[in-house]
């Protein structure tokens, strides 16, 4: 599959949550986990053109926060190959605000990921095409 | 009266010695005192005439040796008779020519072969009679020309149908500027001035009677007289004529509406002025007052003759004028200070008096009065020396700037607070626009003149602003300024009076109080992000348990994952509580 998914959080358990409901609803069996938003922009830097990329990013981090990956992604060539899920704890309408005005935001859940959330995603157009079953 | 006693004196021109003879025998019949001469031909004649003018008859025989043409004989004759009668003596044949010199002049014609003494007396007497009728009618119309001519009076003849000028005299012409030739030319109605329409229908109505009336007139040089016209038909040469007499009145018109004018500029002032005038006796009683009095103090003028004047002044003021009143005797005039004066509805207005002694003028003898009711001054005076004295309490309580700026000038004045609150001593400062305009902060000096210049030109009245303002220490206070542009009568501004008040602390207030909402807002972000976190995990773990159980291998990790969870939670909460107390 050409679609690589990343999950981009510090907390563990959420990343675990978050594996979890991927693998079940068979978004991704193998997601790419980093603790740490640098490490995934080292990561798709590294990666072919070729490649589109599922992002679920957490917002608020130690060091690089999911703002300031946001902000590094937006100065890179074919922005249409990121596909970002804001996956926030905050329920502050300022962030949901401040999201939408980045053209690779595809969708902005609030913590806990669910079931639901995880349908949501594979709705979203730009990437619905990977999901359909043969 | 022809007299018969009056000696005859006859030249008789006659070349035949018999008929000569003949003439004086019939003259000797009828006159006893006579003087009678004979020439014999033209030439004797004519040194009889030129020699003695006077003779009462001349008798004239057409036929002389030295005359061919009877014509020219009967008409040198005739010059030379001058004033004589000349009577012409023909034979039977020449009845014809003898009527025809009649009509040149000759008083009689006698044809010899029928002469008798009467026939030749009553020849002689009518004959004088007639040339002294005729020289009284000569003498009469040179009269009458000389007094058309002469008279200082404007005079012309006009056609009575076509109203064209036949004659004019020299006073017209004097008058009205046109000639003689000029004035032939012309039609009366060349004389009306513009829009006169009297003359046409009074000579329509009057073409062969006599009229007069008065009608404007214009000179050749445009000059507007007025004219009286009296006018009468006469015969002038044969046509219906009328004599106009023109009488210039261009003065007494003047002189009467100026009289007019200044009449009722009089009656103006004593009656509508604002000035009453009154004339008081010795015994201050009134003897006349002006009828302005019913306007100013409405009060009757014909109720106050007689009274005394004290009757209608306020008690409180009586000493006072009756001690200015003192004075009149030793000076020709007083000004008396303003006092109160009971008017017809009982109420008190000021007056203001200046008194006259003209008790010495016959015209007047008495102390001539001129008030004016100065009430409504009196009441501006006290209400501005009232709102002075305001303005000067609340300059001096309030702990605001007081400016006042007289654009003109570009002085400044302010209150003691330039130097209590910026510092500033009065003493040493020149205060003026230029020094004013230092003070202001540089980031705020444009916007500021630019609200000063759009107050002063769009006369805008009131101003609010938010500036700094620089201290004497350099220090700057933040300030907020409520100006009022004042403007004189006919609306230009003239000053700005400013009430600045320091807003410094204020302004820090609201600083430190925004800065603290802005930590507050991002204290309260972190916090959502804090507390949040530990809560969603304990929803996604029990999520994943209720939903997904079938998958998971480990319940117990996912249990203390709760747990640890749940504390964390319980431990943010609690910090949250201890903070808000503390």
């Amino acid at each position: 599959m050409n679609l690589k998914v990343l999950i981009i959080d510090d907390d563990e358990v959420v990343v675990f949550i978050q594996k979890k409901l991927m693998a079940n609803n068979e978004i991704t069996d193998c997601p790419l986990v980093f603790k740490s938003a640098s490490y995934a922009l080292d990561f798709i830097d590294s990666e072919e053109d070729s490649k589109e990329f599922l992002i679920l990013l957490d917002i608020n981090m130690p060091g690089m926060s999911g703002w300031d990956f946001l902000d590094e992604l937006n100065t890179k060539p074919n922005k249409d190959r990121y596909h970002v899920i804001m996956v926030t704890s905050s329920v502050e309408q300022r962030d949901k605000e401040k999201a939408s005005h980045y053209c690779m935001v595809r969708e902005f859940l609030e913590k806990p990921v669910t079931n639901e959330s995880c349908r949501k995603i594979k709705d979203i157009p730009e990437i619905s095409h990977f999901f359909v079953k043969v | 009266m022809f007299e018969e006693n009056e000696e005859l004196k006859i030249l008789v021109i006659e070349d035949n010695y018999g008929d000569f003879v003949l003439i004086q025998e019939y003259l000797t019949d009828e006159y006893s005192n006579f003087k009678i001469e004979r020439a014999e031909n033209f030439k004797n004649a004519r040194k009889f005439l030129e020699d003695n003018g006077d003779y009462s008859a001349v008798l004239l025989d057409l036929s002389l040796p030295d005359v061919d043409v009877p014509e020219k004989l009967v008409k040198e004759v005739l010059d030379l008779a001058n004033s004589s009668a000349v009577i012409v003596l023909t034979g039977y044949a020449d009845k014809g020519f003898g009527m025809k010199t009649l009509s040149w002049g000759v008083s009689d014609y006698l044809l010899k072969d029928e002469i008798t003494s009467s026939i030749l007396a009553k020849s002689i007497r009518y004959s004088r009679e007639r040339k002294r009728v005729r020289r009284q009618l000569e003498e009469s119309e040179k009269k009458y020309r000389n007094l058309f001519d002469a008279s200082p009076m404007p005079m012309w003849v006009l056609d009575r149908n076509s109203l064209e000028f036949l004659n004019v005299n020299t006073a017209a012409m004097e008058l009205y500027g046109y000639s003689r030739q000029e004035f032939l030319k012309m039609n009366i109605r060349d004389l009306w001035a513009e829009g006169e329409t009297t003359g046409e229908e009074i000579w329509k109505n009057n073409i062969n009677e006599f009229f007069s009336f008065q009608i404007k007139h214009c000179t050749k040089e445009g000059e507007l007289l007025y004219i009286e016209i009296e006018s009468s038909p006469i015969t002038f040469d044969g046509r219906d004529a009328r004599v106009t007499l023109a009488h210039d009145v261009t003065a007494k018109v003047e002189a009467e509406r100026e009289l007019f004018h200044s009449q009722q500029r009089f009656k103006a002032l004593v009656q509508d002025g604002s000035d009453m005038i009154s004339i008081i006796d010795e015994n201050f009683r009134y003897s006349y007052i002006s009828p302005s009095v019913k306007n100013i103090l409405d009060v009757d003028p014909e109720n106050m003759g007689g009274r005394n004047v004290f009757d209608f002044i306020h008690p409180g003021d009586e000493v006072r004028i009756r001690k200015y009143l003192k004075f009149l005797g030793n000076k020709k005039t007083v000004q008396l200070p303003s006092y109160r004066y009971k008017n017809g509805e009982g109420e008190w207005r000021w007056l203001e008096t200046i008194m006259s002694d003209l008790r010495d003028d016959p015209a007047v003898g008495g102390l001539v009065a001129n008030s004016r009711d100065i009430t409504q001054f009196i009441n501006q005076e006290k209400e501005l020396r009232e709102s002075l004295e305001r303005y000067d309490i609340v300059a001096k309580a309030t702990s605001d700037l007081i400016m006042d700026y007289n654009i003109e000038s570009g002085e400044m004045k302010f209150n003691e607070a330039i130097s209590e609150i910026f510092g500033y001593s009065t003493e040493n400062t020149e205060f003026n626009g230029s020094w004013w305009d230092s003070k202001l902060h540089p980031d705020d000096f444009a916007r500021i003149k630019a609200q000063e210049r759009e107050m002063i030109e769009k006369s805008r009245k009131v101003g609010h602003t938010e500036y700094r303002l620089a201290c004497a220490d350099g220090s700057y206070k933040y300030v907020l300024d409520r100006s009022y542009l004042l403007t004189d009568s006919s609306g230009n501004p003239t000053r700005i009076i400013g009430s600045i008040q320091d807003i410094t602390d204020r302004y820090n207030y609201i600083k430190a109080i925004e800065d603290s909402n802005e930590r507050l807002r991002e204290i309260a972000w972190t916090q959502s992000h804090v507390v949040r976190a530990p809560l969603a995990r304990i929803m996604g773990l029990i999520d994943l348990l209720k939903n997904h159980r079938e998958n998971i291998e480990n319940v117990a990790e996912i249990l203390d994952n709760i747990l640890i969870s749940s504390k964390e939670l319980d431990k943010v909460i609690r910090k949250i509580a201890n903070r808000t107390e503390s």
